[in-house]
């Protein structure tokens, strides 16, 4: 007989509770920073700030998550979205630490709050993996591309604010957030065509999810070129701006794909 | 030189970049809405399938022509683009950074290479159904796939938790490999991977199992060049100035 695969033993109910609650309070922070934000308060560093606080409890939770169901906290759309909205926080914390960049906090504690939000409303149950699922590929493969979307999440509010207010610092930071999301991305990529030439018979398969995935990977791959075209080599006239706005809009292109083909197309990735 | 500078422009890439999103998006909606035509694209190599199917009905696979006349003309646009740079690095100050961008260029055409071999030279053997016990041929191999064993662990919830087959593959009566297939642990010999897709028991109670059996010649390559990409990826990221590519 095979053996019993990790995450069917019985849950500590304890454990469980405490895991729970951990992830209440990580919402509760997420929802008093995007307050403050809103309402014009902002702390000293994000460091000292109720995000900071609540990245602590979300790390605390999501470990607590994998201690009890054996498996990366990753799979099905509550746990995606609560890793969706950690790496939505890592990201802005990484990116905008200074006081240059504290405007994008304003969308970025939002993007952070939402999808956390979401999870609040879905089943939270521990649930074993599926056995296409039980492998380290799995955990790089989506924990890479989710760090990925949440490098993109902090584009989205870089480039907004930069949009609105200009700032070389936010200027700066956005076309980090897209080489670091494209390189996160990019890894995911390699160990998702690895775990599949393993779990499915090749790492690549026709379905809309993986085409979409593509379609990312090109989109931030051409926006990491073309910051390179010279200002003065006539149309399109790639500015700034532009550049900026279509950082901004390379959000979409990645909700589209995590959510949109797995909620609106049949695909191998849908939850 | 026209054509040069067309090959090798960074706006060529933005708009090939820009086509190959739409034709993908197009393509995405496509799949679900003409199954009969994309459900079994995985069911066999995609130069088969394209050479079958591609011609037969143009308008729900255009889509398709935009994927692969972007994706060609972004590995040409990559391929003279690096070609010429790297003349200037190496007429010039040849320092690592300088050259990061070109490897993860020469990574891009690999696997674009790597996998026009695949989608022309690999197979694809699906639905080899054996009872326990039992033999099937393997496609045009030769072998002769023997189910040795199977064994299932099902959830009080009804879906599997885990299954494996113990398996013997033969060259006429000669066995050539031997192994325990489960998901995500095929078995691979001579460049082909057996892999357990599905499994039930038969009418008179025993169980079976049923494999694929694929082989991507291009896979090895594939691998070699993303991990190429990847590691110049990671390089170009310290220390993150990016002004000399």
């Amino acid at each position: 007989m095979v053996p019993d695969p990790p995450g069917t033993e019985a849950f500590d109910p304890a454990l469980e509770g405490v895991h729970l609650i951990l992830f209440w309070l990580a919402l509760a922070a997420y929802g008093a920073e995007a307050g403050f934000r809103i309402g014009g308060v902002a702390p000293s560093t994000p460091w000292k700030s109720p995000l900071a606080a609540g990245v602590a409890l979300h790390a605390l939770f999501l470990a607590l998550r994998w201690h009890l169901s054996g498996h990366a906290p990753m799979a099905g759309l509550f746990e995606s979205l609560t890793v969706f909205s950690f790496c939505c926080a890592l990201a802005g914390l990484l990116l905008c630490r200074g006081e240059e960049t504290a405007a994008a906090w304003v969308p970025l504690s939002v993007l952070v709050l939402l999808p956390q939000a979401g999870a609040a409303l879905i089943d939270k149950r521990l649930t074993p993996l599926y056995p296409a699922l039980d492998t380290p590929w799995f955990a790089t493969h989506v924990g890479f591309s989710f760090l990925g979307y949440g490098f993109f999440a902090a584009g989205l509010a870089l480039g907004a604010v930069y949009l609105r207010s200009g700032g070389d610092a936010n200027y700066r930071a956005a076309g980090q957030s897209a080489l670091y999301g494209f390189s996160a991305f990019s890894a995911g990529m390699v160990c998702g065509g690895i775990w599949a030439y393993y779990a499915w018979g090749s790492y690549w398969i026709w379905t809309p999810k993986e085409i979409w995935s593509v379609i990312v990977w090109i989109y931030f791959a051409a926006l990491t070129h073309l910051k390179f075209i010279p200002a003065q080599d006539g149309w399109p006239g790639w500015t700034k701006r532009l550049e900026m706005g279509a950082t901004a809009a390379g959000y979409v292109v990645m909700l589209l794909t995590f959510l949109g083909v797995s909620l609106l197309l049949r695909s191998s990735h849908t939850f | 030189m026209a054509l040069w500078r067309f090959l090798t422009s960074l706006k060529t890439c933005a708009w090939l970049g820009l086509a190959f999103c739409i034709a993908g998006a197009a393509g995405s909606v496509a799949m679900g809405r003409y199954p009969e035509l994309f459900a079994d694209m995985d069911a066999q190599v995609f130069a088969g399938w394209f050479a079958r199917k591609g011609t037969a009905d143009p308008g729900p696979t255009l889509w398709l022509y935009g994927l692969l006349l972007s994706t060609g003309l972004l590995a040409v646009n990559a391929a003279c683009c690096t070609a010429e740079r790297l003349v200037q690095i190496f007429r010039g100050t040849v320092t690592l950074r300088r050259l990061l961008p070109h490897a993860m260029h020469l990574a891009f055409l690999g696997v674009v290479l790597s996998h026009l071999a695949s989608a022309l030279y690999g197979d694809r053997i699906p639905g080899v159904a054996v009872p326990q016990g039992g033999f099937a041929r393997v496609g045009g191999t030769g072998w002769v796939l023997r189910l040795d064993r199977f064994d299932s662990v099902m959830a009080p919830e009804g879906y599997p938790k885990d299954f494996s087959a113990t398996v013997t593959l033969y060259r006429d009566t000669t066995p050539v490999a031997r192994g325990v297939v489960r998901t995500n642990e095929p078995l691979f010999h001579e460049g082909y991977g057996i892999y357990i897709r599905n499994f039930g028991s038969t009418p008179w109670g025993a169980p079976y199992a049923v494999f694929d059996a694929n082989r991507d010649p291009g896979a090895t390559a594939i691998l070699v060049a993303s991990l190429l990409f990847t590691a110049a990826n990671l390089l170009y990221l310290y220390p993150s100035r990016r002004t000399d590519a």
